[in-house]
């Protein structure tokens, strides 16, 4: 009696598990399977046919210069992005660290950019960028200088979707790390304070010092997430200017649903997961690196 | 003189939190501005930085349009993908912790449902795509409903678990020996003493799915089926200056999720940090 009841019991959660198992391996295990899989094969959806072709796709993928650009404005993208966002995301937790009369809700329009779609911030941004109409050359021309193509510009464009992220991503490094801070003691400011510490010396050698584990946290989040980039590429250049603004994503997207190409746009994922595995094995080990 | 300083002081903190406020505020109040506009003054290359003839032209124009159904498409979408993954997250959650699976299991999927969060969508959309064609889910919105799990399911089991993990056995032990058959214990006792906190989740995977683009773009071809993300990004590719009405969805699109900025604050300092896109 007692076993069958135990049988039941331990059925029971073999039961309410499988279903988010069976989900989540639908979802991730078995496309990433498949991508590996296909990597090796030259497969068009357009013929429809699917030839062995060992590691050509990879070979000649790397030594594409489109490729090449692509790895090397996403690499430009998230460190650039990331960087700027942790350092001030970190600064604006330094700013909200005092109080002061409407902290409440200057802190809840701080978070509105994390929480608006992508894409309606790339749709009021895109009208900030345009070349005649937009605000930031109206700002340009009025100060005399001459008015720059945000959006059509090499040199620019990739910066451009950079300053888009900064906007849109600080407050989430603000809010991240401003927990962090208020996790700290207060003893500990007390302290520093009593031993004649001044404010930037308690800021530099106490207060980061602690927030160390909070800051990389944040950073993986950003970096990998940056590493990703593809809806404010598609709204605001489609790659362009002359594929100033080409990305690993976007590479992937026209191989896979412009071209159909599906060998090829899967080599381009298998290289892209080597890219985030290697990123985030660098993070874990930097994370728990420090508690031993 | 230090009394000086100190308001010279006070002035210039003020000063910066102003400008912090204004920079996040500026693209916001300039969706609100555009927005009332006429198509006349929006092409006009002088800004004006409140509209000379406020009209509600654009609204109008953009629900004759339709968009009132790509509205429900996206209510329809986030709703479901959130409930489901709420229901998936809070079953398995449970089974995580309160009950040990072979060969590591526990752990594993732990590890695989974080790889999840961060791998790049795209690499699955690709294979994701032939799936989906095969089995009749590609142009549908049951099939965003699905793929909007890869998001919104990690997310909430992680954090449903984190809830579970800390809570005490006594009350489900107690109920059992009154004897409570599992699933009853599970719905009556453990449910409830969760709520806050599977209550901030479906917030946050709403807001996952609301603003979802990838899936939405690639996988929904049909007009009468897009989602609102997909609808402002064709109209910034194709009437390029249409900015009023543009905007006028924007802020449509943006409306229902600033309500929950509040909650999000509040959850966000709690500790939910980890897993918001």
């Amino acid at each position: 009696m007692r076993n069958r009841e135990r049988a039941h019991y331990n059925s029971f959660f073999y039961l309410i598990f499988a279903p988010a198992l069976l989900v989540t391996l639908f979802l991730t295990a078995y496309p990433m399977a498949t991508i590996f899989y296909d990597s090796f094969f030259r497969y068009s959806l357009v013929s429809n046919t699917r030839t062995f072709v060992g590691f050509q796709n990879f070979s000649r993928i790397l030594r594409e210069e489109l490729f090449q650009r692509s790895l090397v404005n996403t690499l430009v993208f998230t460190l650039v992005a990331s960087i700027t966002e942790v350092v001030l995301g970190t600064a604006l937790a330094f700013l909200f660290k005092r109080e002061f009369r409407g902290k409440r809700v200057a802190s809840l329009i701080v978070i509105f950019p994390m929480i608006i779609s992508t894409m309606v911030i790339c749709a009021v941004w895109q009208t900030f960028y345009h070349y005649e109409i937009g605000i930031f050359n109206y700002i340009l021309r009025g100060m005399n200088l001459s008015p720059v193509g945000w959006l059509t510009d090499q040199r620019v464009a990739l910066f451009s979707i950079i300053l888009v992220d900064i906007w849109q991503w600080t407050p989430f490094a603000f809010l991240i790390i401003q927990a962090g801070m208020g996790s700290i003691p207060a003893e500990i400011w007390e302290a520093a304070q009593i031993d004649g510490a001044r404010g930037g010396q308690i800021a530099m050698k106490i207060t980061l010092p602690i927030l160390r584990s909070q800051i990389l946290m944040v950073l993986m989040l950003r970096t990998l997430d940056t590493f990703r980039l593809f809806d404010k590429v598609y709204a605001l250049t489609g790659g362009g200017p002359a594929n100033a603004t080409q990305t690993l994503s976007f590479f992937i997207y026209r191989e896979g649903f412009k071209f159909f190409n599906f060998g090829r746009a899967s080599a381009a994922s298998v290289i892209t997961l080597f890219g985030v595995a290697f990123m985030a094995l660098f993070y874990v080990r930097s994370l728990l690196g420090e508690e031993d | 003189m230090y009394r000086l300083r100190k308001i010279l002081n006070r002035a210039v903190y003020a000063l910066v939190i102003v400008f912090v406020v204004s920079i996040i505020l500026i693209p916001i109040y300039w969706m609100i501005n555009t927005s009332l506009k006429t198509p006349r003054e929006v092409i006009d290359p002088i800004p004006s930085f409140f509209p000379r003839t406020p009209t509600l032209a654009n609204y109008k124009a953009v629900f004759k349009s339709g968009l009132w159904k790509n509205f429900s498409n996206s209510v329809i979408v986030a709703v479901s993908a959130t409930l489901a993954s709420i229901i998936l997250a809070f079953l398995s959650s449970y089974a995580l912790a309160r009950y040990r699976f072979p060969f590591h299991l526990n752990r594993l999927f732990l590890i695989w449902v974080l790889v999840v969060r961060i791998l790049p969508p795209i690499v699955l959309a690709v294979p994701l795509f032939t799936i989906f064609n095969r089995i009749g889910l590609i142009n549908t919105l049951g099939g965003l409903i699905v793929a909007f799990q890869i998001y919104t399911l990690p997310y909430s089991i992680w954090i449903i678990y984190g809830f579970l993990k800390t809570l005490p056995k006594e009350y489900e032990e107690a109920a059992r020996i009154d004897g409570a058959s599992p699933l009853r214990v599970l719905v009556s006792i453990v449910a409830p003493l969760v709520r806050s906190g599977i209550i901030a989740t479906s917030i946050f995977a709403l807001i996952l799915a609301w603003n979802e683009f990838l899936f939405a773009l690639l996988f929904v071809r049909s007009p009468r089926l897009l989602t609102l993300p997909v609808v402002i990004a064709r109209y910034i590719g194709e009437y390029t200056t249409q900015w009023g009405e543009l905007m006028a969805i924007g802020l449509f699109a943006s409306l229902p999720i600033l309500i929950f900025s509040n909650v999000v604050y509040k959850k966000q300092t709690e500790g939910f940090s980890m897993s918001l896109k």
